[in-house]
């Protein structure tokens, strides 16, 4: 662990800050938080294209879930 | 350490899953909310624990590179700025070590949400250059084995655009061989058992890539292996047995190694000029750097091949990031380098020197290729330097080094070694095609005529001694590229050179006075000297040619040098001054063959060419025989003129109309002449001198200038002194008239003598009636009244004096007494001949001026229509038109 703990977060708030507007850009709507955890998990060795997959899968299933929501609203 | 780092991920994927799974709704229970919490924690998990590595190799330009593109294929230019300005920045963030991934996350985040709003169906998402459709099958099927995905990555058309890009001038990063280092460690990825059979049916014939690529560094430098092999010059033999991918890429290969192959043969050949042999070097500097990229690619190679698992059936190629579709692309820039040069050696053939020089120049001028243009340029900085060398060789040294005949001046031998004017004119020649397009037909021609001016400085002037100092003081380095130097240079040497010729020229050689005392002497610009000349001449020359000796002649030349005002000439003119004869033909006077003449020696006789002698002369030729007519008339004039006053008064009764008559054809000759002299000294030679001195005192007057002035001021002289030929001949006409003055002269001399006699035949019957009135008897005697008067024979008469009877007693002791009776008639008859002779005489003159004003109106020049003009200035004549009439012109009644 660096001593400058303050630089070092300030460096970290920034490239937070890179690599939302990077993933703005990419539309990958993810918010400001979930990236960071997306980031620390990657930096932590997750496999990136493995947690890309959970992104997209817990996504899709969101939608199937709203989506029954939906359904049983209107029912 | 493990556990911690298992810990951090736990704790990020639950608080991740938190913000991801939608929370309990109102009108939900909690055990379907904790349900697909369960359901999202375990997806989550199962994804993350089967994959503990990703699937692509680590690069991090390779994700960005993937994700520029993705904003290139959405069309979105700003965008793509922007994130390059994103991009750069995490770049220098020190904070995270997994750049890569977090942008390969991102991206892939990006492309399943697309995915997703698609309706999950397979999206193209690649670049408009087609795709591998690599990612997408990522997303779809999990299983696809690594390997494939490796092999993909490596071959990718995806692969290509990133080293495409990094060829951009201002691409921040390294060349393609730097750039792909072989990352320790990638071949500790673990391949699934089944991506074996896969890669098989990949067909990996034999040999494996793994051995071409071995082969393929001294493929490249032209090289035989085992695998590959040169059959001969022109060809590489491929093996058998190899996929059909793998020969085109061999086939592509193949390209650079044949062309170097050739390249270095036509760098061995040792024949050529000076510049085919620096084009040689040049392509040589360029080999060597060819060959210094694939010793990069040799390493590159073998340390890829050393890291490569040999239990892998494909050896693990892929990821070892060399591959033969990696060395195709290292090598594409070189292959264009190469083939650019062997199209410069074939279109070289058969050239030499500044034609080569053109050539390199064109694709250095004209190719729009930037890759070319630099190339060539690269090229000519090489080729250029011997050119330079004779350049420099030739404006400051006036020599001519060039052995194989490259320059654009060569020397022509055909020469005939005849003095200066060859020098200058022929001695040396500017090749039109030899000139390279690196400079202008301007500046080829300054520098032409600069050493061409050294050199004759050097040896035609023997003032070898300024050519060295000024080679010493004025020498420097020509290289290509730098023109404006070059230019001044050039116009420096150009300005030196010239100025120096001149006031050679002027001073050492006194050009001007030798212009000078031409104009004077063959001009007949020194009227006294002329006029004395004629004087002393006159009676020598009215001799038959075959009697006139040249030592007469010259003595006649120096007594007229020496009465006249020529004896102050300088010693130097007057040496050059000579008389002799023509070409001796039959029947012809010395008037005919008496000529001047000036010699001109060595190097003046550049500018008073053997042409412009010869045309003094012939104007020489011309004025002195006007002269002579001239002289001629005035001779008889003086005669009538100081005759009127005695003999011919006294014959006035008798004769009077007829001396009349000659009277004014005399003097309408004498005007003639006048005018034709008067229009040719004046309007013609001084207007011309005129002219030739305005050329010379020119500041920036150089040899070239001298000469044509001269020759120009000659041909004025020539032309508009009626002597060129063109559509009228005036020479002839002119020579006819002269000839005709000639004759009546003589006529009128005739009756000059005529009259004389008469004269004296009068003033004796005066005589004799005096004695015999004296004596006392009759006067005149009634044989004196039918004898015919005879001024031939007065004794005859005189001693007769009684009847005819006597006479004719007479006549037995006379001896010729038949022609007694005769002579009168005789007497009369010469009398109407010479009346005739005269008559006809005058009007064929008239006739003749006629057509020669008829001429002379229509001639386009000025000066020559003023003489018409003046000689016809009361209009006696009536110019003909010669093409209309050619009846005889009325005489004109008034006299001039």
């Amino acid at each position: 662990m660096p001593v400058a703990d303050d630089d070092k977060r300030k460096a970290a708030r920034e490239t937070i800050d890179i690599l939302h507007e990077i993933s703005t850009l990419l539309n990958t709507n993810l918010d400001r938080h979930t990236l960071s955890y997306c980031v620390s998990l990657i930096e932590n060795g997750v496999n990136p294209e493995a947690l890309a997959n959970v992104i997209t899968d817990l996504r899709a299933q969101n939608e199937r879930f709203e989506a029954e929501q939906a359904k049983a609203a209107a029912q | 350490m493990t556990s911690t780092r298992e810990e951090r991920v736990e704790n990020a994927l639950q608080q991740l899953l938190e913000r991801l799974v939608p929370p309990q709704t109102s009108d939900e229970d909690e055990a379907t909310a904790d349900q697909r919490w369960d359901e999202a924690n375990e997806l989550a998990r199962n994804h993350i624990d089967a994959e503990p590595e990703p699937g692509v190799v680590e690069d991090v330009n390779h994700a960005a590179n993937k994700i520029k593109r993705r904003l290139l294929a959405d069309g979105n230019l700003e965008a793509r700025a922007k994130f390059e300005g994103l991009y750069s920045r995490l770049l220098s963030q020190p904070v995270l070590g997994q750049k890569w991934a977090i942008l390969y996350f991102m991206l892939r985040v990006a492309e399943g949400r697309e995915a997703a709003v698609n309706g999950h169906d397979y999206v193209e998402v690649d670049g408009p250059d087609g795709t591998d459709g690599e990612e997408a099958e990522g997303i779809e099927d999990e299983d696809e084995p690594e390997n494939e995905r490796a092999y993909d990555e490596a071959f990718a058309r995806s692969g290509l655009p990133r080293i495409s890009q990094s060829r951009g001038p201002d691409a921040p990063t390294p060349p393609p061989p730097l750039r792909d280092r072989a990352i320790p460690g990638r071949s500790k990825i673990q391949q699934p058992p089944e991506q074996a059979a896969e890669a098989q049916s990949n067909g990996v014939g034999n040999p494996p890539e793994s051995a071409l690529l071995r082969d393929l560094p001294f493929t490249l430098q032209g090289l035989s292996s085992t695998n590959l092999n040169f059959s001969d010059k022109q060809s590489l033999k491929l093996p058998a047995a190899l996929p059909v991918p793998l020969i085109s890429l061999l086939h592509t290969l193949a390209e650079p190694s044949l062309l170097y192959r050739s390249l270095s043969d036509y760098v061995e050949t040792p024949d050529g000029g000076l510049v085919s042999q620096s084009l040689r070097s040049a392509i040589g500097l360029e080999l060597r750097s060819y060959l210094r990229l694939v010793a990069t690619l040799e390493g590159q190679i073998r340390r890829a091949l050393s890291q490569l698992d040999e239990n892998l059936p494909n050896g693990g190629l892929g990821k070892a990031g060399v591959t033969l579709k990696r060395c195709v692309i290292w090598t594409r820039e070189a292959t264009l380098g190469l083939r650019l040069m062997s199209l410069i050696v074939e279109s070289s053939r058969g050239k030499k020197g500044g034609e080569l020089i053109s050539l390199i120049h064109s694709f250095s001028s004209s190719h729009g290729d930037p890759f070319v243009h630099t190339f060539a340029e690269r090229l000519l900085e090489h080729i250029t330097r011997p050119f330079y060398n004779m350049l420099r060789a030739w404006i400051y040294d006036g020599e001519l080094e060039d052995p194989y005949f490259e320059f654009f001046v060569s020397e022509s031998n055909d020469y005939e070694d005849s003095g200066a004017t060859s020098v200058w004119e022929h001695k040396y020649r500017l090749q039109k095609d030899m000139i390279p397009t690196i400079v202008t037909e301007d500046f080829a021609n300054k520098v032409f005529l600069i050493g061409k001016s050294l050199n004759f400085i050097r040896y035609g002037c023997a003032d070898g001694a300024w050519v060295e100092s000024y080679s010493k003081d004025a020498s420097r380095e020509l290289q290509y590229g730098d023109t404006a130097l070059l230019a001044t240079s050039i116009d420096e040497a150009y300005k030196t050179v010239m100025a120096r010729l001149i006031t050679l020229m002027e001073d050492k050689f006194a050009l001007f006075s030798h212009l000078q005392a031409l104009k004077k002497y063959l001009l007949l610009g020194q009227g006294d000297f002329i006029s004395l000349l004629m004087e002393s001449l006159a009676s020598n020359l009215d001799r038959p040619a075959n009697s006139q000796y040249r030592h007469t002649l010259t003595a006649q030349l120096e007594h007229a040098i020496r009465n006249s005002n020529a004896q102050f000439d300088s010693a130097d003119v007057l040496r050059r001054l000579d008389a002799r004869m023509l070409e001796l033909s039959h029947g012809e006077i010395g008037w005919d063959v008496f000529t001047l003449e000036y010699r001109v020696d060595s190097p003046l006789d550049v500018i008073v060419t053997p042409w412009a002698s010869k045309q003094y002369l012939k104007v020489f030729n011309f004025l002195w025989r006007v002269k002579r007519v001239e002289f001629a008339l005035s001779t008889t004039w003086r005669r009538l003129q100081t005759g009127a006053r005695g003999v011919l008064a006294a014959v006035g009764d008798k004769l009077g109309p007829d001396w009349k008559r000659a009277r004014g054809g005399i003097a309408e000759m004498v005007h003639f002449v006048d005018q034709l002299q008067y229009y040719i000294l004046f309007e013609v030679i001084e207007a011309g001198w005129e002219g030739l001195q305005k050329a010379i005192k020119k500041p920036d007057a150089t040899l070239d200038t001298l000469i044509s002035a001269h020759t120009s001021y000659l041909r004025s002289i020539t032309r508009k002194g009626l002597l060129g030929g063109g559509a009228v001949n005036f020479t002839t006409q002119l020579h006819e008239l002269l000839k005709l003055m000639l004759a009546y002269r003589d006529a009128v001399d005739g009756l000059y003598s005529y009259s004389v006699a008469e004269f004296t035949r009068r003033q004796d019957a005066a005589a004799r009636i005096d004695t015999r009135t004296r004596a006392g008897r009759w006067g005149i005697t009634e044989a004196d009244e039918d004898g015919a008067p005879s001024p031939l024979f007065p004794g005859n008469t005189a001693r007769g004096g009684r009847g005819g009877r006597e006479a004719r007693a007479d006549n037995v002791d006379s001896p010729i007494p038949p022609l007694l009776p005769l002579s009168g008639s005789s007497e009369n008859n010469t009398l109407d001949q010479l009346r005739q002779r005269l008559r006809s005489l005058e009007t064929e003159f008239k006739a003749k001026v006629n057509v020669l004003l008829g001429d002379l109106a229509y001639q386009p020049d000025v000066d020559m229509r003023f003489l018409g003009v003046v000689m016809n200035f009361n209009e006696v004549y009536e110019p003909i038109r010669r093409r209309r009439a050619h009846g005889k012109g009325r005489e004109g009644e008034g006299m001039v």
